[in-house]
């Protein structure tokens, strides 16, 4: 029996040849069609190509219709089971919900120059580490940066959460990643809402750059917002 | 694929394009069904681990004090109060410090993910020639 691979799961259509030079096909079932390939035994590997090889089949097929994206790693151990996930009343709601949604995915971060900025009210320390820059010292003024840096953080992303609100369908705030990340949000908003974020986007930015940089990546398929709330069967 | 825009402030790619972008998503987010999944990973652990940056470390409070200070003595470039090699001796040294810990930070973090070794091969080249040409610049 074949396994399969499980990118995500769409309406039934064509597939780019690109995407069928890859070994990409469609398992369908009556308006609904999981997005696979054939896999051989064994565990599959998270390498930094297989993930983008994924990222790259969902995101392609996205551009001209609605994906539900998988997340990594999600094997199917036969053409059945195949079926038996299509034919889920949940997965018609999520095609339906998402026919015309797109996730964005926004992220911000400082330059170096925040440092500058939040530690002006910090003189005391400032000075006496630099009268005498011992480590007790210098841990005492970057803890008390570390501090005013994340009263910073909160207050742009509420800013940004703010002038961006009346756009979203949806939201999911991650984990941003390092000492100068300040949000990394998941955004579902409509399709055609795109460049009205983008204009936001450059607003914001006339505000509170430097020294906040943005990334915004997308339109996307909406990878955040297609948790099935399925109880667990064992 | 990306381009600047708002005078370099927004960074606009309409697809992904790294491994930055995906790996969040990719591996916490998108559909998945307890009953019907079959994780059958290689390599997930150690993707997951050590991502997240931890801010509360003595080695990032004293960059960040570091970083203030150097930041403060440009703003008080003009003043004669400290003679000038003292304050761009300063100034370099903080520099060169910083900048080691951070790329140490971040290839630490590569090696850990994997990202280094021979599997992938087709996105390490930057990464050897500045290791490369680093050496080569300390010497002195």
């Amino acid at each position: 029996m074949t396994r399969l691979y499980l990118y995500g799961i769409t309406h039934p259509r064509e597939v780019p040849q690109r995407l069928r030079d890859q070994g990409v096909f469609l398992v369908e079932d009556d308006g609904r069609a999981a997005i696979v390939s054939e896999l051989d035994e064994g565990p599959v590997e998270a390498t930094r190509r297989n993930l983008l090889a994924h990222a790259d089949v969902v995101e392609q097929l996205h551009e001209d219709g609605v994906v539900l994206p998988a997340r990594f790693g999600y094997v199917l151990e036969s053409r059945d089971e195949a079926l038996e996930l299509l034919g889920l009343p949940e997965v018609d709601e999520l095609l339906e919900r998402h026919e015309q949604t797109c996730e964005l995915t926004l992220r911000g971060k400082y330059e170096e120059s925040v440092l500058g900025e939040v530690g002006a009210g910090l003189q005391p320390l400032r000075d006496a580490y630099r009268a005498q820059p011992s480590v007790e010292i210098g841990i005492a003024l970057g803890e008390a940066v570390g501090e005013a840096l994340a009263d910073r953080r909160a207050r742009d992303e509420a800013f940004v959460l703010g002038a961006l609100r009346p756009l979203l369908l949806d939201l999911v705030p991650g984990n941003p990643a390092g000492e100068f990340a300040a949000f990394d949000l998941a955004l579902l908003v409509e399709r055609n809402a795109v460049k009205t974020v983008e204009a936001k986007l450059e607003e914001l930015a006339a505000r509170l750059s430097p020294p906040l940089h943005f990334k915004l990546v997308g339109p996307l398929p909406p990878y955040s917002f297609v948790r099935l709330a399925l109880p667990a069967v064992a | 694929m990306q381009r600047e825009s708002s005078a370099g402030y927004i960074t606009r790619a309409p697809r992904s394009s790294g491994l930055a972008d995906v790996l969040e998503i990719l591996l916490d987010r998108g559909l998945v069904l307890d009953a019907y999944v079959r994780v059958s990973l290689v390599g997930i652990e150690l993707l997951t681990i050590d991502l997240r940056v931890v801010i509360a470390s003595v080695d990032t409070y004293l960059r960040f004090a570091e970083a203030v200070n150097r930041l403060d003595l440009r703003q008080v470039d003009d003043s004669k109060s400290v003679p000038d090699l003292f304050e761009k001796g300063g100034e370099e040294m903080a520099e060169t410090k910083t900048k080691g810990a951070v790329e140490g930070g971040m290839d630490a973090i590569k090696e850990k993910i994997g990202l280094g070794g021979g599997k992938d091969d087709d996105d390490d080249e930057e990464e050897g020639s500045r290791s490369r040409s680093r050496g080569r610049s300390n010497d002195r």
